[in-house]
């Protein structure tokens, strides 16, 4: 292990303003939910280091605000993401049918070497709220994640921190994965060196 | 007079062990002498050795806390046993005495008029020996540890118990040297500072040694002061060695294994060996460089070492644990304010939640900084520290200049208070009887006092509620006329929401509008008093905070961000506006009012908030271009980071710095920053001078776009109002006079314009309104620097307002156009029109035009409105 690079992974957390996004960042990183959080001005982020099948890597959670003509400026952090969070309120239509129009927004800002095999994982949030105040059902939320590239789907409460440490280990899982598949791309050559050894090792391991 | 006790010689040191005597500086003779002394009876009282005046705590910053008092050196009778502790080459004669010694400092108004005549005597008897006659006063209180108390209060501490003493001479950033006592168990006493110049022990003593040896130094070869006095009286006690590691660290009695380690005995230990490799040693300092290290201010410069030597260490660790944070916080080698710092709950916080040690040492350097800046007087001079002489950009010219100015303001920074605000004007007309500038000079240098009420007045004139020049009638006759037009507005956008008028995306917008402003409202200061209640029923049953309720104070602030949606439809609502609000309404508390005073601040603060982000792209290019002006050192190492989009500023300059001051300093800054009185762009000011007070972070420690970001970003809730506003000032002359040297070098290149130029000032009205002639919209002042002479820049116009009224006009510089036109080019080189812009003090408004084109809202307002 130790004589593998560290690695960063570098996540990107989109979505309309008020659906969480600063909470479940929180709750993830700190396991602390407040109700009181600002809405978030520019862009800011948390680190946390985690596990993934064995291996020590440091997850960056950039944070950014979820009014659409702030991300204007989103070029800035967008760069070298190795996975993008799309966030959604269950309680809230707008906020999940504005989810398409974030991917693509991201696509274009990262512009990721082939954004066909990005990764983006889907959070529906607020998921505590009750049934009564529910507009987007699991169904419906899960056709949309299958029909675009199976987006790996997850309903959470960042409050009551429901599904939220499941759904950020997926994130890294896959954060991991890309940030592994630029590696044998060219453009990148400061991440090559890789220990090919460590890796089998780690398979074994699995 | 005290009576002369006679008593057995019972604790009276023997003569002077011969093994150590190379630890004492004091002669034999004088030791002898001692030992001759007849000694008192120890249960009336302590034996008083030494004494000296005039040695403060300084409890608070502020000066008129500082509680004068005495140190001494008391003998009392040995009750404790031998201390077995220091297997040390001292005696045991000596550990004895030392645990029957006593270090003290007691406060004068504490002391009885006959206690007070024997510390006199005492210290007047003008020599390093204790007087030979014996003096007793009433024991002060024992302690090892000193208790929270701010330290007003007397203490003492027996010799046996000070691990260390670090002394910090006084220095140009420090009038007073000062002591801080460490002791065994890791405490560390209130730090007491030598008055040196009220104190006559210490006058007399560097006359003394002026007479003697036409030389005033004390221990380390700098001036003499009191501190050096206390630290021979221990000598002749006690073992006092200077630590290695901590040149201002004087460890007392030091055990074979703190010699080891912090002193200069033992053997070489692996940091030794480092430090030699590196040719670090401090051992071996040249002669010059302890005279420069004398000259810095010495507290820095054991920070500045402390700093390096963790940086070693941390250095080979790759993740920071707690364990390092404790045991750094637990090394006594460490200066007590960094010790006191590190074991600051939020510094331990904020070491969990970065794993990069990088990071965390940069915060954990500044949080130093900003430490010893709280623990000075004088604000003043603290920047000096920060802005490493060699290195900063800004030069010891730039410093001194803020100093004299920070001195000469004292007055001028003190609030305007509402007797003084109302005495401005006439008392039957209510007119303003100060020239308009006086008035904002006042505001912009003192800011309005916070408790009587004045804010809510005087900021209706700040931000164009009111016309200055309006009289109390007018006044009345426009808040009547501005709550009629408030409550028509507000009907608008009510009828609207019942009614669902307009087409599909209007309404869609309002809904969503209405939604945003609802989630936004619901999480703006809501720690304010005004706003954190829940006492009332959510009117709206489907919001998402109808369970939590809601107050009417919320509800106040909805409506008037969802008129101003009605009010700026081509802009709307878009978020920050309900940061901006805010602190407004908390001011007015009255919904009409508080709305109209909030639509004069969105009148400039409109750029920040278009869709296109245009005006946010506009300032942080300025602030690029200034940061190239002012620190192209800093812009250098910035570009290498890949962070010159200057986007880690972008939340300071949207919303003013509300997420970074507290609630009550942001009131004092918007007032600042409102009164337009050296720039209307004075905020980028504000964000120049929060850059450069950590600039050195930035160069050392911070390598990365995401680092920079996370740093500035931590800054919220840790900058200092006062001392950057001055800072900002100091930085705005800076630029002034930056600007017009530039001018000069090509009106000294194009020398006739010079000469046209002088000789014919026409005469212009420049008293208030200096800049009226510059254009009003961005663009039309960049076409205008652009093209216009350096007669016509307001550069130009700022120059005319420092030469008091005499001023040129535009027609003269067609002629110097002409002439300059040909390094035109070059010019604009050094001084962008966006910098000239910074000169302006006109409001940066966008037109109407501008606001349809960029604003992202639903199109123009409805016909008649």
């Amino acid at each position: 292990m130790s004589s593998r690079k560290k690695i960063l992974l570098k996540v990107i957390i989109l979505g309309d303003s008020g659906v969480g996004k600063t909470s479940l960042m929180n709750q993830y990183v700190n396991k602390k939910f407040s109700a009181s959080y600002k809405a978030t001005i520019g862009a800011d982020f948390l680190t946390k280091e985690v596990l993934v099948d064995d291996r020590l890597v440091t997850m960056q959670l950039w944070d950014t605000a979820g009014q659409e003509r702030f991300q204007s400026l989103g070029v800035a952090f967008y760069r070298g993401a190795d996975c993008c969070v799309l966030v959604y309120d269950v309680n809230n239509a707008k906020s999940f049918d504005t989810l398409d129009s974030w991917r693509d927004e991201f696509l274009i800002q990262a512009s990721p070497m082939d954004p066909e095999s990005f990764p983006f994982v889907v959070l529906g949030n607020k998921v505590d709220v009750g049934e009564e105040r529910r507009v987007i059902s699991s169904n419906r939320a899960q056709a949309f994640c299958h029909a675009k590239d199976d987006m790996p789907y997850f309903e959470t409460s960042a409050k009551e921190a429901v599904n939220v440490e499941e759904a950020f280990q997926v994130i890294a899982r896959n954060a991991l994965a890309q940030e592994e598949s630029k590696d044998f791309n060219p453009d990148f050559p400061e991440t090559i060196p890789i220990n090919v050894s460590g890796n089998e090792s780690n398979g074994c391991s699995c | 007079m005290p009576p002369k006790l006679k008593t057995s010689v019972d604790h009276a040191p023997d003569s002077p062990p011969s093994p150590t005597a190379s630890y004492y500086d004091m002669s034999d003779d004088s030791e002898s002498e001692y030992s001759t002394i007849k000694h008192a009876k120890v249960d009336s009282g302590v034996k008083l050795l030494h004494a000296k005046s005039k040695v403060y705590v300084h409890p608070s910053a502020s000066a008129k806390d500082n509680v004068a008092g005495h140190i001494a050196l008391i003998q009392q009778k040995a009750s404790s046993p031998r201390r077995e502790s220091i297997p040390s080459s001292s005696t045991a004669n000596r550990a004895t005495n030392s645990s029957n010694l006593l270090l003290a400092w007691s406060p004068e108004n504490g002391l009885s008029s006959e206690t007070k005549e024997k510390y006199s005597k005492v210290e007047g008897s003008a020599s390093d020996s204790p007087p030979k006659q014996t003096y007793l006063v009433p024991p002060p209180p024992v302690t090892t540890q000193h208790s929270a108390n701010l330290g007003s209060f007397a203490f003492a501490v027996p010799i046996s118990e000070i691990f260390s003493i670090l002394s910090r001479p006084p220095s140009s950033g420090w009038w007073h040297g000062s002591l801080v006592v460490n002791t065994r168990a890791g405490e560390s006493f209130p730090a007491l500072f030598f008055h040196d110049s009220e104190c006559e022990s210490t006058q007399q003593h560097r006359k003394r040694l002026q007479r003697e040896n036409f030389d005033i130094s004390g221990q380390g070869g700098g001036m003499f002061w009191g501190g050096d006095q206390i630290l021979t009286w221990l000598k002749q006690y006690v073992t006092v060695e200077r630590s290695t590691h901590e040149p201002n660290i004087y460890l007392i009695d030091p055990t074979d294994s703190d010699k080891l380690s912090f002193g200069s005995g033992g053997k070489p230990t692996q940091e030794n060996v480092r430090n030699v490799l590196e040719g670090k040693n401090k051992d071996e300092q040249t002669p010059q460089q302890k005279q420069r290290d004398q000259k810095e201010d010495p507290l820095g410069k054991a920070l500045t070492q402390a700093r390096w030597t963790l940086l070693e260490k941390f250095s080979q660790v790759t993740s920071f644990t707690r364990r390092t944070a404790e045991s750094v916080a637990n090394n006594k080698n460490i200066p007590p304010q960094v010790r006191r710092l590190m074991q600051n709950p939020q510094v331990q916080t904020v070491s969990d939640e970065f794993d990069s040690a990088r990071l965390y040492l940069a915060r954990w350097a500044m949080g130093i900084a900003e430490q010893s800046e709280r623990e000075r007087n004088r604000r003043i001079w603290t920047a000096k520290d920060m802005l490493k002489k060699e290195e900063g950009e800004l030069g010891d010219f730039e410093i001194l200049e803020m100093d004299a100015q920070g001195l000469s303001l004292a007055d001028k920074r003190k609030p305007v208070t509402l007797k003084e605000w109302d005495s401005w004007f006439n008392a039957r007309t209510g007119k303003l009887e100060r020239t308009i500038d006086e008035a904002k000079e006042r505001i912009f240098h003192g800011g309005l006092d916070g408790q009587d009420g004045v804010r809510k007045e005087a900021w209706l004139f700040l931000l164009g509620v009111y016309e200055w020049d309006s009289t109390k009638d007018e006044r009345r006759a426009k808040l009547n006329s501005l709550r009629d037009e408030y409550i028509r507005l507000k009907g608008a956008w009510w009828e609207r929401m019942v009614d669902e008028q307009g087409t599909l995306e209007e309404r869609e917008w309002w809904k969503e509008q209405k939604m945003r402003i609802e989630k936004d409202v619901h999480r703006t200061d809501r720690h304010i008093p005004i706003f954190a209640g829940e006492d009332i029923p959510h009117p709206d049953p489907d919001s998402p905070f109808a369970e939590a309720g809601t107050n009417v104070h919320l509800e106040q602030m909805k409506d008037m961000l969802l008129t101003y949606n009605e009010h700026n439809r081509d802009l709307g609502y878009v978020q920050g506006m309900s940061d901006l609000l805010a602190p407004i309404y908390a001011i007015q508390q009255d919904d009409a009012v508080a709305f109209w005073a909030f639509a004069g601040f969105m009148e400039r603060m409109e750029r920040n908030f278009l869709r296109d982000q245009s005006g946010m792209r506009l300032q942080l290019l300025t602030l690029d271009h200034l940061v190239q002006l002012l620190d192209p050192r800093l812009y250098e190492h910035l570009e290498k980071l890949d962070s010159t989009n200057f986007f880690f500023f972008f939340r300071m300059l949207l919303v003013w710095f509300k997420r970074e001051f507290e609630f009550s300093d942001i009131l004092r800054l918007w007032e600042g920053l409102w009164s337009d009185y050296l720039s209307a762009n004075f905020h980028l000011f504000i964000a120049m001078a929060i850059l450069e007070k950590h600039r050195e972070v930035i160069l050392e420690h911070l390598k990365g776009f995401d680092e920079v970001l996370k740093y500035v970003n931590e800054l919220s809730g840790t900058i200092d109002l006062p001392s950057t506003l001055i800072r900002a000032e100091g930085l705005f002359r800076k630029f002034q006079k930056t600007v017009e040297a530039v001018d000069k070098r090509n009106n000294f290149m194009a020398a006739p314009s010079v000469r046209q130029r002088n000789t014919s000032a026409p005469q212009e009205n420049a008293g208030t309104s200096p800049d009226a002639s510059v254009p009003s919209s961005p663009q039309a002042q960049i076409r205008a620097a652009v093209i216009g002479g350096p007669g016509k820049s307001p550069a130009a116009a700022a120059a005319r307002r420092q030469d008091g009224g005499a001023s040129t006009s535009g027609r003269e510089q067609t002629v110097s156009d002409q002439l300059a036109a040909g390094m035109e080019q070059e010019k604009d080189k050094v001084v962008s029109s966006e910098l000239r812009d910074l000169l302006s003090r006109e409001i940066p408004k966008l037109h109407k035009s501008d606001v349809q084109a960029h604003g992202g809202g639903v199109g123009p307002s409805q016909p008649g409105s």
